[in-house]
């Protein structure tokens, strides 16, 4: 049943002035003047017709006069209506989850930033709160303690939201729904509710998000999505710069090699790409980008003009680069810092074995570092798993194992220890590999991959490996489209495997959909064999690229302190190679000041800021006067992909469908009609406005006639 | 001059004056002045005496037989022949006490009244009045000595405006004591019943009178231009009516001016001359009415 109800009862006390049209009507009647006249004989003659006529307008007008004094005042008093069965009177917790991630800093549909809007929205939301609810705000990329209950103080809430800016930081929209799931727990008040405000880009809406969306829903929480897009933005990005300097054209000059990503479903335009070295512009060139493609593009560059002093020539003094572009969507992925002239050197650990007198086979030996010297960026050390168990594996960036049928205990242990520790594995299995040993023992709580035995292609039809993510870190040194055969190579055989969660991802796939390359954090596993036991793919031309891409993603997917390449929100950490005389101190942009912790690594030690890294930036690392490092701190580049997920896909596994709600608009008048009632002031304004004209034209049409 | 004779014509700067023979004076006098000037030429009048031409002297009452004989200028002066007998009847109802602009409706009377008999009398006309309300009345009868206008005029001075209109009585009673015939001169606002009224003219009519009526009002009670609520009182009745005037305005015109219609009609009808005026209008038309009216007797 509805109910009226004021939500400003104070002005109800002038309702009394409703009966001054009353009083004055009465009040006039008493006082009226008389007039003496010749004869009354022509008005009486009219009086009888007209009398009623009049006394009827005269009883009209006061009927309108009254209501639109008492419409009025109701109106001052703000009525409001509850809708039919809506839980409104009760007290209500609510809990608003603003993604405050770099992705926030994209315009919307409107042309506004999208925290523009997220703030309007959380604003609403405050405003709507009504003593005794309970209402927590947190953000996407907030800190992780926990929120606390109290009763609702509206301009602390209102300061909160203000407060509320884009942060360099990916969006953790899981972390923070579990935030708002553990302040919903605690509060004793029934009706709960939570408001998601941000732009759902895929890449922050995780499964775990999703599951703690409908673990919330099934809590017996009314969940209310506020997507501000509801479509992709083009976007383009810079991702990464090889700090190394490579050779131009025909040897000549010098070319700087920066990934480009075109987040859009249409060709970009020419991407003018800038390189500065201080102030001074080094170099550039135009790049076109097909859609969604990932790709390095090599930029001539000048290395003389930004040196201050040395060799031009010398790429191997160390020099802070910043490469741009254009601003388009997201201007926070248009630039990139680098510290160049320090050329990345992985060092992997190739764990092969002989067999029956032969010697393991060297392919991806000679694919990472053909001329053995290191100058490919790859310093390959071989061993077997015996050996495993004395090398020192802080020494190695990735460990690679090569058809190894099985580990021992010991060895496992190390091996386990080492990807504690941040290391990467590539394990390439082959017709010696135990599947069994694989799937059942090294696998669990490395990949979530299962082995069920080995398959062989039948004679003449060999597997055809098909890329499945062509834009996949692993696929870079390979020009793939989407669905495009790997490689010509015949592949013959291969060991059978099943992803079984979403952190492993298959990105290469046969054509009968068996998974090729399966790639997890810190690990790639290539499911067929790296030499020629299974086919002849060490022949063919993928063979380098690809063998490089495994080595390459699970360096990357190691911790920060493996290497100088930082992002923010992380501590700034940089690999020394003496000994600092003295405390180390880190600074960096925004006033960026942190003491940094010396620890010894490999053959050298590493320094660690003791906060994370604010902005993007170069961050000098100073042992006493002396500066003794520079990185490069840049924004994670999952925020570039502008695409949201389609809000219906977050409907499945919650107990009550999440209401979408598209518009500021509908936000407002969903919480007037459930928090508030639906508010009826302009109707009781206009209705009053209306009485008065009413009035007014009665009055008129009276004094007008003839 | 001619402004300055309309200026004496206009019944509030008239009021202004103390005397009403003083008034009378200032009405007939402003009134020739301006028939003068108008293509308006006068009555026909008996022969009296000579004067001497003086410049400025309208040449047609050049005596030109004695110029001929003695080439002096002589203008020939006129004495009206009179053989006019009027009678003025005054009403003096409560209902012509009403001013709503400062000048009542028997002030309005009296002072046309008293112009008329002025006028009449230097034209060696006999005058008569008389006065009624509720059937009585008092009668002067016609007389055309100078002297005479004293005593109408204080008669005239001496009326107030008190009780009811049996306005036909009142007339049907006149008409038989009035042997001789002549002018009957009507000034009343005449609120009572028209058939009535119009039974009274035919009994005048029957005594071979002519009759000329001046209907006179107040702009106000024809134009019903109130504008608050208010609670009405007869002058006669004592009734009270409380009406918006603003409500009833256009149907109360349409029934005066109907019930104006209906008297001048049944005026029209016994032949008697029906002249409406409202107390705001000067005097000249009342008075140019009348030497038409004349005019047409003699």
């Amino acid at each position: 049943m509805s109910s009226l109800s004021f939500l400003n009862p104070g002005f109800l006390w002038a309702l009394p002035a409703a009966a001054i049209p009353i009083l004055i009507h009465f009040l006039s009647k008493r006082r009226l003047p008389e007039v003496r006249f010749p004869t009354v004989m022509f008005l009486r003659a009219l009086e009888p017709r007209e009398i009623r006529r009049l006394k009827l307008r005269e009883l009209l007008l006061l009927i309108l006069r009254t209501l639109a004094i008492l419409l009025l005042v109701c109106a001052f008093a703000r009525p409001s209506v509850e809708p039919k069965g809506a839980i409104t009177r009760a007290a209500a917790a609510v809990a608003v989850v603003v993604d405050d991630s770099e992705s926030m800093g994209a315009m919307d549909e409107q042309g506004r930033p999208r925290i523009d809007g997220a703030r309007a929205r959380a604003l609403a939301i405050v405003d709507a709160a009504r003593p005794g609810d309970e209402v927590a705000i947190t953000t996407t990329t907030g800190p992780d303690a926990s929120l606390s209950n109290h009763v609702v103080d509206r301009l602390r809430l209102e300061r909160t939201v203000r407060q509320i800016a884009v942060t360099w930081y990916p969006g953790r929209m899981e972390a923070a729904l579990e935030r708002g799931r553990r302040f919903l727990g605690r509060t004793a008040l029934r009706s709960r509710e939570i408001y998601v405000v941000g732009d759902f880009q895929a890449t922050n809406v995780t499964r775990g998000a999703r599951e703690k969306l409908a673990q919330i829903s099934r809590s017996g929480v009314r969940v209310h999505l506020l997507p501000l897009v509801s479509s992709r933005v083009p976007n383009h990005a810079i991702e990464d710069l090889d700090p190394e300097l490579r050779p131009g054209p025909q040897g000549k000059g010098l070319e700087l090699r920066a990934r480009l990503v075109n987040h859009a479903g249409s060709p970009s335009e020419r991407l003018a790409i800038r390189a500065r070295r201080g102030d001074v512009l080094i170099g550039g060139g135009d790049v076109a980008l097909r859609a969604d493609e990932a790709r390095w593009a090599s930029l001539p560059i000048e290395w003389r003009a930004g040196a201050a002093t040395g060799n031009g020539r010398d790429p191997g003094a160390k020099a802070a680069v910043v490469v741009e572009s254009d601003v388009d969507a997201l201007a926070a992925d248009d630039r990139w810092y680098a510290v160049l002239g320090a050329p990345r050197r992985l060092r992997v650990l190739r764990i092969a074995e002989s067999r029956a007198g032969a010697p393991a086979s060297r392919f991806t030996a000679l694919a990472l570092d053909p001329l053995q010297d290191g100058s490919s960026g790859y310093a390959v050390e071989n061993g077997t798993p015996a050996s495993l168990l004395g090398i020192n594996l802080a020494r190695c960036d990735v460990l690679l194992l090569e058809d190894i049928a099985s580990l021992s205990g010991d060895a496992e242990a190390r091996l386990r220890g080492f990807l504690r520790e941040g290391g990467g594995l590539v394990v390439a299995l082959g017709p010696h590999a135990d599947p069994d040993y694989y799937g059942h023992k090294l696998f669990p709580g490395v990949i979530d991959l299962a082995l069920e035995g080995t398959e062989r292609a039948a004679e003449g039809q060999p597997f055809e490996a098909r890329a499945r993510i062509p834009g996949h870190p692993i696929l870079e040194g390979l020009s793939l489209d989407v669905g495009s055969p790997l490689t010509q190579s015949k592949l013959t055989g291969l060991l059978r495997g099943r992803v079984t969660s979403a952190k492993a991802l298959a990105v290469v796939s046969t054509t009968g959909g068996l998974p090729l390359v399966v790639a997890g954090p810190q690990v790639a596993v290539f499911l067929s064999s790296l030499s020629d036991d299974w086919g002849d793919l060490p022949y063919s031309g993928a063979f380098v690229p690809l063998v490089r891409g495994l080595v390459d993603y699970a360096a990357r997917a190691t911790s920060p302190g493996a290497g100088d390449r930082a992002l923010v929100g992380r501590p700034p950490s940089a690999r020394l190679d003496n000994a600092p005389a003295g405390a180390v101190v880190v600074r960096g942009p925004e006033s960026y000041r942190a003491q940094a912790q010396v620890v010894s690594e490999g053959s050298g030690f590493r320094a660690v800021a003791d906060a994370p890294a604010p902005a993007p930036g170069f961050y000098v690392f100073d042992a006493g006067t002396r500066e003794t490092a520079t990185v490069a701190v840049n924004p994670d580049p999952i925020e570039s992909d502008l695409q949201p997920i389609s809000i219906d896909s977050l409907r499945s596994g919650a107990a009550e469908a999440p209401r979408t709600l598209l518009t500021l608009g509908s936000l407002k008048t969903h919480l007037r009609d459930t928090r508030q009632g639906r508010e009826l002031w302009l109707l009781f304004l206009m209705g009053s406005a209306m009485f008065l004209a009413a009035e007014l034209a009665l009055g008129s049409a009276r004094t007008l006639s003839p | 001059m001619a402004q300055t004779s309309q200026r004496l014509l206009d019944p509030h700067i008239v009021s202004k004056l103390a005397r009403l023979d003083l008034r009378a004076r200032l009405v007939v006098d402003g009134f020739l002045t301006g028939l003068h000037k108008s293509p308006y030429h006068g009555f026909s009048v008996e022969f009296a005496e000579h004067r001497q031409y003086m410049p400025g002297d309208p040449l047609r009452h050049l005596d030109w037989k004695v110029l001929a004989k003695s080439d002096r200028k002589y203008l020939k002066q006129y004495e009206e022949e009179t053989n006019l007998r009027a009678t003025l009847l005054i009403d003096t109802s409560a209902s012509m006490s009403y001013s709503s602009h400062g000048l009542s409706k028997l002030d309005y009377a009296r002072q046309l009244a008293a112009s008329l008999a002025y006028l009449m009398l230097r034209q060696k006309d006999a005058v008569g009045m008389f006065a009624f309300s509720s059937g009585r009345g008092e009668l002067i009868p016609p007389r055309s000595t100078p002297s005479h206008l004293r005593q109408l005029l204080v008669l005239l001075e001496h009326l107030q405006a008190i009780g009811g209109t049996d306005f036909a009585s009142s007339l049907h009673a006149l008409a038989e004591r009035v042997k001789q015939r002549g002018l009957i001169i009507i000034l009343s606002d005449l609120l009572d019943d028209p058939e009535r009224i119009a039974g009274a003219i035919h009994h005048f009519r029957h005594r071979k009178h002519e009759v000329l009526v001046f209907h006179v009002l107040d702009p106000q009670e024809v134009a019903f231009q109130f504008e608050r609520e208010a609670t009405y009182i007869d002058l006669e009745s004592g009734e009270r009516i409380t009406t918006r005037p603003q409500e009833l305005r256009g149907d109360y015109r349409s029934r005066v001016l109907a019930w104006m219609e209906r008297i001048r009609e049944f005026c029209v009808e016994k032949q008697a001359d029906y002249v409406s005026v409202t107390t705001d209008l000067p005097y000249d038309r009342a008075l140019l009415e009348y030497l038409s009216k004349r005019a047409r007797l003699l």
